[in-house]
């Protein structure tokens, strides 16, 4: 889930475009699939912008980890291509492009352009399931027997356990979906000027104490989330809601309501945050922070860790936050499209074996360093995560204010409590990166995922945004509505007398004509 | 096939048919249909019946009506001085003018974003001031160079006549340079007034978060209504045509476009 911004002017043109083009691309397609490409397989991959490892490290950037070194000297998709070859004997040729939004993609899909293997946040796949659209994981993608299949020997247990039994009509995410990266939705702020309890709430936004100084995110999903947890925040957090034993499904339940009353509510305190914030962003918001132009920011961890980096290059420190109501647990994930798949056993493979070399952990490090987001892999039997956890964010031997951070339930699912995934790390770092690329265990207990809006969901909660966004006409003050009224007055006078005018043209025109006739 | 003048047209004309011809079939076809392609008058009414809709539109009239004013304000002084002062390097203050457009677009909106931060402040506290500014900002080489080369273009000899005939400097522009001026300044408003009703990009950097025309077309979109941001494209293209209508069919009109400058 990486930064959005809007459809432009040119989506129109580009529709057009692709009106008159749509029936030639299938056929194209249908070319690349055959076998008369030779021996080499062409896999067409879409990700998100700037979300894999484009190599070309320098020498400082190597990651010594106590197992050996991790670099990315080549880009991580010239190095699977590489690896498809040693490993299959196969040469395979990747064709990677990128989307914007997961709404961009599904216009890209609509439109007819064909991949592969894409890369969208869970709600889009699962409206991609709902299409049928997908084609299943293989039954060989889950042997854990093979030891090239990375993804399943090293996900992260407690991620595996969200995708096996989390379902879209009667079938779990993990038999389409493989993940890549996740996180969780928060707050970036200014710890000169915000407390860490003034940031720990969705109620930041409406908070006149930061008159125009937040901002909020430009999309109606999250916005909408921010919206509820605020709404509900004293439900959310009494003593009765949280000691429930139904707590979290109650929490799941509460934070996906959208009743048409609930669209009202939202609707009404976005209109109250729309006076309060300082903007709807979409991808200024980092910079906005850095720049110290806003104190707080609604931020997905990935981009706070990425935020906070570079605040830290410039000597200025920003935290993060997770609100106390809940916060929104998103997962992006690979999916392979049967438009382009298309019954293709060696295609299939090479896009199976792509997730499965994008999740062999040194490869899974690699991208988390390079792009501030959080892998699905955990490493099984594989100690370098871990190890890398503690490179990036253990205390130094001789630091005296430190926490042990506990990462049990990431690297052996959720409710085991060993502590044998613990280290020790500086206070502070609880509020900073670490928080943020992996959420301590009650964030995880207060996270709730997002459903996917139905159609009439989608209408109701995208047409509650648009009044949100617009000026409404009951806004306009009686000396507004003189105005209109005066140059609307004017309008259809400048009208009338230039029909006037064009009538006495021709009249003399005609009289003038007549004269001549009669001469 | 015999080769005439009229064969030099043909590459035009293709490109005209398949990329705006073609497009306005596709958006009056969406723009009349629903979801399934059965006609449908809803989007129309839709559209009038709609007070966020018409509030939008009644915002992006007053930043465009401003705007203009404030283009013209500026504009017309400035080109009249270039045009009728005794200048020795006219073409080289034209360019200080024409500059700014060689310069990308985004890449001026932000820094005019980080001038008006620090004047301002805090941007968020005036949306509709920054919509204004950085419209104006953008689009004034549009009003001042088609008024420029409608008053160079004037004849020193109808100044001249109007003085001899008793009017002084002041009644000679009123009566004269201004209305001869006309459709320098039809053609700059019309320049000038249409994008400033769509331009949204300008609202969005500079941190106005209230919708206006271009954006509420952008926002159907991005919510897979095609229809009812069709219909929106289409209203507005009609808005477009009669002003277009009442302002222009001068024949003066067409000489007095600055393209030539651009």
């Amino acid at each position: 889930m990486k930064r959005p911004h809007k459809l432009t002017a040119l989506a129109l043109g580009a529709f057009a475009l692709s009106l008159l083009t749509s029936p030639v691309m299938p056929a194209f397609a249908a070319e690349g699939t055959s076998a008369d490409t030779g021996k080499t397989v062409t896999l067409r991959v879409c990700n998100w912008e700037e979300y894999i490892d484009t190599g070309d490290w320098g020498e400082d950037e190597t990651i010594d980890l106590p197992s050996g070194d991790i670099r990315g000297d080549n880009s991580m998709v010239e190095d699977f291509e590489q690896w498809y070859y040693e490993t299959y004997g196969v040469r395979v040729k990747v064709e990677y492009s990128t989307f914007g939004t997961n709404e961009d993609l599904y216009n890209m899909l609509t439109l007819g352009d064909t991949y592969d293997l894409v890369c969208p946040s869970e709600y889009m796949f699962m409206k991609l399931m709902d299409e049928g659209q997908l084609v299943p994981l293989s039954d060989h993608f889950f042997d854990t027997s093979d030891e090239n299949n990375y993804y399943i020997r090293s996900v992260s247990p407690y991620l595996e356990n969200i995708f096996q039994t989390q379902e879209r009509n009667g079938e779990p995410w993990a038999k389409y979906a493989a993940g890549y990266m996740w996180g969780v939705t928060g707050i970036v702020y200014n710890p000169n000027v915000v407390t860490k309890e003034e940031a720990s709430t969705w109620n930041i936004f409406d908070n006149p104490k930061f008159y125009r100084q937040v901002t909020i995110k430009d999309n109606v999903r999250d916005s909408y989330f921010a919206a509820v947890g605020a709404i509900k925040s004293s439900l959310l957090t009494s003593q009765d809601f949280l000691a429930d034993p139904n707590y979290h499904e109650n929490l799941e339940e509460e934070m996906n309501d959208t009743s048409p009353e609930m669209v009202g509510e939202v609707q009404d305190w976005l209109q109250g945050v729309k006076d309060n914030v300082y903007s709807f962003e979409t991808d200024s918001g980092k910079a906005d922070m850095i720049t110290g132009k806003v104190v707080a920011n609604y931020q997905w961890s990935g981009d706070a860790v990425y935020t906070m980096d570079q605040a830290d290059e410039d000597d200025y420190t920003l935290n993060f936050a997770v609100p106390e109501e809940s916060t929104n647990i998103y997962f992006d994930g690979w999916v392979m499209l049967k438009r382009g798949i298309g019954g293709d056993a060696a295609k299939q493979q090479a896009a199976e074996a792509f997730i499965n070399f994008l999740s062999r952990p040194d490869n899974a490090i690699r991208n988390m360093y390079y792009i501030g987001y959080t892998s699905f892999i955990s490493g099984g039997d594989d100690d370098r995560i871990f190890e890398y956890l503690k490179w990036n964010y253990a205390a130094d031997e001789d630091e005296t204010d430190t926490v042990d951070y506990n990462l049990d339930y990431f690297f052996e699912g959720e409710g085991k409590d060993d502590g044998k995934y613990v280290f020790s790390a500086p206070a502070d770092a609880v509020d900073r990166q670490l928080s943020a690329q992996y959420p301590s265990t009650d964030v995880i207990q207060r996270s709730s995922i997002m459903r996917c809006f139905t159609p009439e969901e989608s209408k109701l909660t995208n047409q509650m945004w648009v009044n949100v966004r617009c000026y409404n006409l009951s806004k306009i003050t009686p000396a507004g509505w003189v105005l209109i009224a005066l140059f609307v007055t004017a309008v259809v006078f400048a009208a009338v007398q230039k029909g006037r005018r064009r009538h006495h043209q021709s009249e003399a025109g005609k009289r003038q004509m007549e004269r001549r006739k009669k001469d | 096939m015999k080769f005439t003048r009229k064969s030099l047209c043909i590459p035009y004309a293709l490109w005209l048919c398949l990329f705006v011809v073609a497009p306005l079939f596709v958006l009056f076809y969406y723009a009349f249909t629903d979801g399934t392609g059965a006609f449908t008058l809803s989007n129309l009414t839709g559209f009038f019946t709609d007070p966020n809709a018409l509030g939008t539109l009644v915002y992006s009239f007053a930043i465009a009506i401003v705007t203009t004013a404030v283009c013209l304000l500026l504009a017309y002084p400035t080109a009249y001085i270039l045009a009728t002062g005794k200048l020795k390097e006219r073409q080289g203050v034209i360019l200080i003018f024409v500059m700014p457009m060689w310069i990308n677009f985004s890449l001026r909106i932000t820094a005019l974003k980080e001038l008006l931060d620090v004047i301002e402040g805090n941007l968020a506290m005036y949306p509709f001031l920054n919509a204004v500014i950085g419209m104006t900002y953008d689009f004034l080489p549009f009003m001042i160079l088609p008024i420029y080369t409608t008053i160079m273009r004037l004849d020193p000899a109808y100044i001249e006549a109007a003085n001899d005939l008793g009017a002084n400097n002041r009644d000679a522009f009123f009566k004269v340079t201004l209305p001869l001026s006309m459709p320098g300044i039809m053609s700059g408003v019309s320049m000038v007034f249409l994008p400033a009703m769509t331009n949204y990009v300008v609202l969005d950097m500079l941190y106005n978060s209230t919708y206006i025309m271009g954006s509420l077309i952008g926002s159907y979109f991005s919510a897979y209504n095609w229809n009812g941001g069709s219909m929106i494209a289409l209203i507005l293209l009609g808005i477009i045509c009669l002003f277009t209508l009442l302002g222009g069919s001068d024949e003066e009109e067409t000489k007095a476009r600055g393209g030539a400058l651009l």
